[in-house]
């Protein structure tokens, strides 16, 4: 019997980007059996870009209220695809072109993987590339020590420990048994505390032959040093949800040293001493910040 | 009494002995007559309608089955009313009979590899139960101390009795080791089938709990029906003790009948699957809640490892599991399990790890859209809040008069009718009038038709402690009726969110209240929830559907 995978897709305000998106999972060659475009309550023409592709029989759009933060999109699209009998949520930006054998390749890598490793593994993720073909910096996972078990029995796949939301299959297995993204997170660091968490159970796999482009305006990482006035507001989140993280699922010598990384980064780019403070501040409330994660529920 | 013994040739298969008498009922004998079985002698004293003589076949069928070889000489009991039948297990070899039973038939007869000219005749008494059909269901199964002392306490004190049932069964099902259900192996299927000597008809073999009103028992006969639609012979076995009254309905025409009403001696097991794969050319195995067939796939798995085995799963069991965690347990040597509810597919996926390819999803959702001609409601009628469901315990109906109660206060003008029967009718009705509530309760029984008292009700509500997906669900939404539910089993498949409540009594009451109140009296918010319910249904409608999956199924197994 065919398993049935749900694409998730979470945006804000992207209706530029959007269109190809979702040509492009309209495109696979292992066809998508459910599009959910999640619409954070953007306040430009996707709404218009939405009806329009509703229209497509497999294509569901939600449109929120509020912005939620990409947090609380893939935590709302994570859980409707749970509710609508989904096997896979396949989760992504909106900025995110998939290639045509983008899922088939992540589903034919996680089944190869578990059979070789003989145990369930919680998610597959595919190489995410910037638009010249490079690997986007953003999107690199974190291996596992033992990252290339399986390469060496020639199955195309890295043992991963964690990753960014672009492009990553998560079975239905993993939603129950490790609940969902953490939606008070907001923006930042909700993709990896996720994947960190569901790694308890095994480790996550990149398939090397799955892959995407993330449309980014620059191939940059995070990095500390470029805080400023516009962009402030992010890495406040992401302080505050990696020094939540830290401190209360791995331990407080880890906060620490992540409270030394982004001060020696802010140093480095000789950002303000407001902004500096003011991050501080956000790594306090850090560690009074423990969000649960929601659990979806059986419906279809 | 009156020796008929009436020959009719008619109904022998034509050899060379000669003296031979046929059954004397105004029927044909069942399908196992020729097949499996052969008459010889027949003295009778009485004729028996229809469900009898269909027992009796199954009688004869699964004695000449567990006697191989062997000629025997059957006397057929017709026992006491509200007695079941005995067709298998020590009670057949004991030539005394008791009370008011008494012979209706002398019956002697061989199966088909029988050399009953060579041996003497092997004595053995069935008894077919009473003449009137029992439900067994309708029997408490508790001794008579205790089911006085249940009744004491459930009927002084219902919401304590609950409350403390519920602890227990959150305490069983959370304790170490509840889902580790150890395997059995079996050996692997294997595609290829022997090459037959003759010609032997085709056959599905069915394994039922019992022929009696049910949901499985439902879904299990249109099953059969479907089988026989793909051009098999359905083989039907039950293994409780029932008066089987649905041997008599339309499907059963044509299959072939094994009751089973007590274990079998342990050689008689292999003894009855082989002449069953001997006489038919058994292609698959459907097993709808049967433990005798259950416990014996792996086996059958191994002996023939060319047969299709699947099985259809209702309902998970608090505290045991149920027919669910033996399905897990043989789960070596079914080829897939089909479910009837999402609920059941991530239990045996996620909890039981069964591999997701194994388990297919196909509702009966069907069974219920078909019978169901909504009708409007009419306006300005008195609010009416409905109990539809059999009076057990599993249904709770205790809860739904202690709901009553609090709500005849906030609705007096309200009209509240318990629709049902069942083991807990007089508990009920005392509780009844212990709470004041003779005139305020309208009871309903088979009197008048479901569909009638789902077109009455504004809102229906489902008090049980356990429930796979109540196709009740399904009508009242087509009649436009509101379904507040405890959320339990699949229930939120069908389900508005808002609308479900706590299994636990005490938080079932206060808020199954809030949302009955807020269902009749608030006319926005009831149309929001009737919208909302009627996507949820529409939805699980939508999706795959058992009939067409067993009808593929099937066809499958006869290419």
């Amino acid at each position: 019997m065919s398993l049935s995978v749900t694409a998730v897709v979470v945006t804000y305000n992207r209706a530029d980007k959007l269109p190809t998106v979702l040509d492009r999972l309209a495109e696979q060659t292992r066809p998508v059996d459910r599009i959910l475009v999640i619409d954070n309550a953007s306040t430009d023409d996707t709404p218009a870009v939405t009806a329009r592709y509703a229209e497509r029989p497999q294509v569901d759009v939600v449109r929120l209220e509020t912005n939620t933060g990409g947090a609380g999109g893939f935590a709302t699209g994570m859980r409707l695809a749970y509710e609508g009998g989904a096997d896979f949520a396949w989760i992504m930006d909106d900025d995110c072109y998939a290639e045509p054998d983008a899922l088939g390749e992540l589903l034919s890598g996680l089944e190869a993987a578990e059979k070789q490793m003989n145990m369930r593994l919680p998610f597959a993720c595919s190489v995410v590339q910037w638009v010249d073909g490079d690997v986007c910096e953003m999107n690199n996972p974190g291996t596992t020590w033992d990252w290339g078990r399986l390469l060496v029995r020639d199955i195309p796949v890295v043992l991963v420990e964690h990753c960014s939301f672009v492009s990553v299959l998560v079975p239905r297995w993993t939603m129950a048994q490790f609940g969902l993204p953490l939606s008070e997170y907001f923006i930042w660091f909700d993709d990896q505390e996720y994947t960190r968490r569901v790694t308890a159970a095994g480790p996550g796999v990149q398939c090397l032959r799955s892959r995407v482009v993330h449309d980014l305006p620059v191939n940059r990482g995070v990095n500390f040093s470029d805080v400023n006035e516009s962009n402030f507001w992010k890495f406040a989140y992401g302080v505050r949800n990696e020094a939540s993280y830290q401190w209360h699922h791995v331990d407080k010598a880890a906060a620490l040293r992540f409270a030394q990384r982004v001060h020696r980064g802010l140093k480095e780019g000789h950002v303000s001493r407001r902004l500096r403070l003011e991050l501080a501040k956000k790594f306090v409330e850090g560690l009074r910040f423990d969000p649960k994660p929601e659990f979806p529920k059986t419906v279809l | 009494m009156t020796e008929h013994d009436r020959p009719r040739d008619d109904t022998m298969d034509a050899d060379e002995r000669g003296s031979r008498h046929a059954m004397a009922s105004d029927t044909e004998p069942g399908p196992g007559a020729t097949r499996l079985y052969t008459i010889h002698e027949a003295t009778w004293w009485a004729d028996l309608d229809e469900r009898e003589r269909r027992l009796l076949d199954g009688a004869l069928t699964v004695s000449t089955l567990v006697h191989p070889g062997h000629l025997l000489r059957v006397v057929a009991l017709r026992g006491e009313a509200g007695t079941t039948p005995e067709t298998t297990g020590p009670s057949t070899g004991r030539v005394a009979w008791t009370g008011a039973s008494g012979p209706v038939a002398l019956v002697t007869v061989s199966g088909p590899t029988g050399k009953p000219d060579d041996e003497a005749p092997l004595d053995l008494v069935v008894d077919l139960g009473g003449q009137v059909a029992t439900f067994v269901q309708a029997i408490s199964l508790a001794p008579a101390p205790l089911r006085k002392a249940l009744f004491a306490v459930r009927s002084r004190v219902p919401v304590a009795f609950d409350a403390l049932r519920q602890w227990r069964t959150d305490r069983l099902e959370r304790r170490p080791g509840r889902y580790t259900i150890p395997r059995t192996r079996s050996a692997p299927r294997a595609d290829a089938a022997p090459g037959y000597a003759g010609e032997r008809p085709r056959a599905v073999l069915f394994g039922l709990h019992w022929l009696e009103l049910g949901g499985a028992e439902r879904w299990a006969l249109e099953c059969i029906a479907a089988a026989k639609e793909a051009g098999f012979v359905p083989i039907v076995l039950t293994d409780r003790a029932s008066s089987s009254p649905w041997v008599t309905r339309e499907e059963m025409d044509g299959a072939v009948f094994v009751p089973i009403t007590s274990p079998l001696e342990a050689h008689q097991d292999a003894a009855l699957l082989n002449g069953l794969f001997e006489a038919y050319d058994i292609r698959g195995i459907h097993v709808h809640h049967s433990s005798w067939l259950y416990e014996r796939l792996a086996w059958i798995r191994t002996r023939f490892p060319w047969v299709h085995i699947v099985d259809s799963l209702h309902i998970l069991e608090w505290r045991t599991g149920g027919f669910v965690d033996i399905a897990v347990r043989l789960s070596d040597a079914i080829d897939v399990h089909h479910v009837i509810s999402p609920q059941l597919r991530d239990y045996l996926v996620q909890q039981m790890r069964i591999p997701r390819e194994k388990v297919v999803l196909a509702t009966l959702a069907e069974l219920t859209a078909g019978a169901v001609a909504p009708g409007e409601r009419t306006p300005g009628e008195r609010p009416t809040v409905a109990f539809v469901g059999r009076l057990t315990q599993q249904k709770r109906p205790y809860l739904f008069l202690r709901l009553v109660a609090r709500l005849r206060k906030d609705l007096p003008d309200a009209r509240f009718v318990l629709h049902g029967g069942g083991e807990l009718a007089e508990e009920v009705h005392a509780l009844t009038r212990r709470l004041g509530l003779v005139g305020t309760v309208e009871f309903r029984g088979a009197d008048h038709p479901v569909s009638e008292t789902l077109h009455d009700a504004d809102v229906l509500v489902i008090t049980s402690d356990n429930e796979g997906v109540t196709l009740t669900s399904f009508e009242a939404d087509a009649h436009g009726t509101l379904v507040v539910s405890t959320d339990v089993g699949s229930q939120r498949s069908v389900v508005v969110e808002d609308l479900l409540v706590p299994r636990h009594p005490l938080a079932f009451l206060s808020a199954a209240r809030e949302r009955v109140v807020t269902a009749v009296s608030d006319r926005a918010r009831r149309e929001e929830w009737l919208a909302e319910q009627r996507r949820k249904v529409t939805a699980f409608a939508g999706l795959p559907h058992a009939r067409e999956w067993t009808h593929d199924l099937y066809r499958e197994w006869n290419a």
